[in-house]
């Protein structure tokens, strides 16, 4: 199938492995189905100390299930974008260690309390759940069909998230004063989410045109903010001077996108921002030292004459 | 006047002897396996492949589950979470030292080898409560026995594997060498709880207070802790053997079979209200958000269980 073949029958969940897609679609959908393992793992890897520092039972176990999720959910993302044929798993987890693999602005930023575990499990993932939402149309089967659980799944995530939000935001002032300041240096990172308007974003007018990606930049961050600004506010959290957001006269909302930090931004998109290659490191030292697990799998599936077996779990 | 064995009082008429082996019974089962989890959740986005990843975390959950199940019984007697986990004095913790043991960074030998310690000591303990004679236990065994089950597979596939690798032979044995004598304190007895006696206070505090014979003449527990220790023996030792390790214990295990003797244990052993300096530090882990915030109530999202 040539470009403007899979162009004019770009439509949701058009291809599966069973077509013969050209180089271009399949590497800009690996590309994107790999960004979004990543982030996967990688906001797994940034939640992961709520777990231990979470103050009950319930959220405990709650906080690890979200965990174990995001892990499954790489699971099935690398498995969609393995079927295109373009990278296997180990190569995309080898990139994620190495520095090369990219994934989300937020999971750049470190956590370091309790009170901000809603920015992420409230505010990020609900930001996620919206352009997931739309990619349940996307027009590569096997990313389509992920999507499926995946959707299901955020939907307790971002309820668990809220709840969590309600009980700081009801608790002591202390608490209500550490939530406000939490959401205040998220604020702008969550806005950028979404990334650059679309006139800036470089990968945008391709993915759209073989369907990958289903909706712009600007009507994503559109329909979160439209969502999500009343929803901080009912549980008091004030709305940050900057960035200035711009009520327009149809009820969408306006970003000054100048109040925002771009060149951090495109820094973190290259991995280069400190912080973030902290996680980046200390995801990549944590895998190295179970090397040693995965060389005695393969030792043991070679000396079986197979394929390495993933079972044993 | 002792109860018989199948006449536990009901919750609200319990005498002293009744309520401090209850009490003393159920600490040790549920902090065994909130500390157990707590460590296990250390390997979630840190496991070798996703999949593991994914198993360890449903152990954990699993785990933080029984706790769950076992504190709750705890309530009969008015304990809350709060009394139990998060505002409770860490010496007052019953777990044994096997499950609070740090992990060393990758080592996978060890939660494999830990979990199999642990489940098989597990199973047995539970089939010894199948009959308590306080109902809420009893009706509690049989839902956490059809998940230990899986757990005890899952250690024993990953065992058998390492152990057939020669390099990984090497990191199990050097890890069950470090984590025998600490898996043998899940068969000690628990020090009398703070406040049941005067003892409270020494450290290490008197073990020998009769409560571990109260839980079996009431019929709580129906095997000793002895019983329970050589079971366990006859099991691990001959499997562990098969797989070319070698068990650090004495004795042959002819006649009367191994036995859980004091030279064999660690210097701390948990039950008796002694920990490893790790446990301090997972416990102030475990309880900052809860002391960072100031609160003073654990926040419960779920039902009780029934």
């Amino acid at each position: 199938m040539n470009i403007d073949t899979v162009k004019e029958r770009a439509g949701p969940r058009e291809f599966s492995p069973a077509d013969e897609l050209p180089r271009e679609y399949r590497e800009a959908a690996t590309r994107m189905i790999e960004f979004h393992a990543n982030s996967e793992i990688m906001g797994a890897y940034l939640e992961r100390p709520f777990i231990r520092q979470a103050p009950s039972i319930d959220r405990k176990l709650a906080f690890s299930a979200k965990v174990q999720d995001e892990i499954g959910h790489g699971q099935l993302l690398y498995r969609a974008a393995e079927s295109l044929g373009v990278k296997t798993r180990e190569e995309m987890l080898d990139d994620l260690a190495n520095g090369d693999g990219k994934f989300l602005n937020c999971f750049h930023y470190p956590m370091e309390s309790w009170v901000e575990t809603p920015m992420i499990a409230f505010f990020v993932d609900g930001a996620a759940m919206r352009r997931q939402a739309t990619l349940r149309r996307t027009s590569w089967e096997p990313y389509a069909h992920a999507m499926d659980k995946v959707c299901f799944e955020e939907g307790f995530h971002v309820k668990h998230g809220e709840d969590i939000l309600r009980e700081l935001m009801s608790g002591s002032k202390k608490e209500q004063q550490m939530t406000q300041e939490a959401f205040e240096e998220w604020w702008p990172r969550i806005i950028q989410f979404f990334g650059p308007t679309d006139d800036k974003s470089t990968h945008h007018d391709f993915a759209a045109s073989v369907g990958l990606k289903q909706q712009s930049n600007d009507d994503l961050r559109n329909a979160f903010l439209d969502q999500y600004i009343p929803k901080a506010r009912k549980y008091g959290l004030e709305i940050p001077d900057e960035p200035r957001i711009r009520e327009r006269d149809d009820g969408t909302y306006a970003v000054e996108e100048d109040d925002l930090n771009w060149d951090e931004f495109f820094t973190i998109a290259k991995n280069e921002f400190e912080p973030g290659l902290g996680q980046i490191n200390g995801r990549k030292t944590a895998q190295e030292a179970v090397d040693w697990v995965r060389e005695t799998i393969e030792r043991d599936a070679s000396a079986a004459g197979g394929h390495a077996p993933q079972a044993a779990d | 006047m002792a109860a018989a064995p199948d006449e536990f009082s009901e919750p609200d008429d319990l005498d002293e002897r009744e309520r401090t082996a209850l009490e003393t019974l159920c600490k040790r089962l549920a902090d065994d396996e909130f500390v157990l989890a707590e460590r296990y959740t250390e390997w979630q986005v840190r496991a070798p492949t996703l999949e593991s990843d994914l198993a360890l975390a449903n152990n954990a959950q699993d785990e933080l589950g029984h706790a769950r199940l076992w504190y709750d019984v705890l309530g009969d007697l008015g304990f809350e979470e709060r009394d139990l986990i998060y505002e409770r004095d860490p010496d007052d913790f019953r777990h044994s030292t096997l499950v609070e043991r740090p992990f060393e960074d990758g080592n996978w030998a060890d939660p494999v080898l830990r979990s199999y310690l642990y489940d098989v000591a597990e199973e047995l303990r539970l089939e010894a409560l199948a009959d308590s004679s306080y109902p809420k236990i009893a009706d509690r065994v049989e839902k956490i026995r059809s998940e230990e089950g899986y757990h005890r597979e899952h250690a024993q596939n990953w065992l058998e594997r390492l152990a057939d690798d020669e390099e990984s032979r090497e990191r199990l044995q050097a890890t069950l060498d470090e984590l025998f004598a600490h898996a043998l304190t899940l068969f000690e007895p628990c020090a009398p709880p703070r406040g049941a006696n005067e003892a409270s206070g020494d450290k290490p505090r008197a073990v020998d207070s009769g409560i571990e014979a109260d839980i079996v003449d009431l019929g709580l527990r129906t095997a000793t802790l002895d019983e329970l220790g050589e079971e366990w023996l006859s099991i691990v030792v001959p499997y562990l053997e098969s797989l070319d390790l070698a068990v650090p214990i004495d004795g042959d295990g002819d006649d009367d079979g191994f036995e859980v003797t004091a030279a064999a244990l660690p210097d701390e052993r948990g039950r008796d209200g002694t920990h490893t300096d790790a446990w301090a530090e997972l416990y102030d882990e475990f309880t900052h958000t809860y002391r960072e915030l100031g609160r003073d109530e654990p926040t419960a999202i779920m039902d009780a269980p029934e």
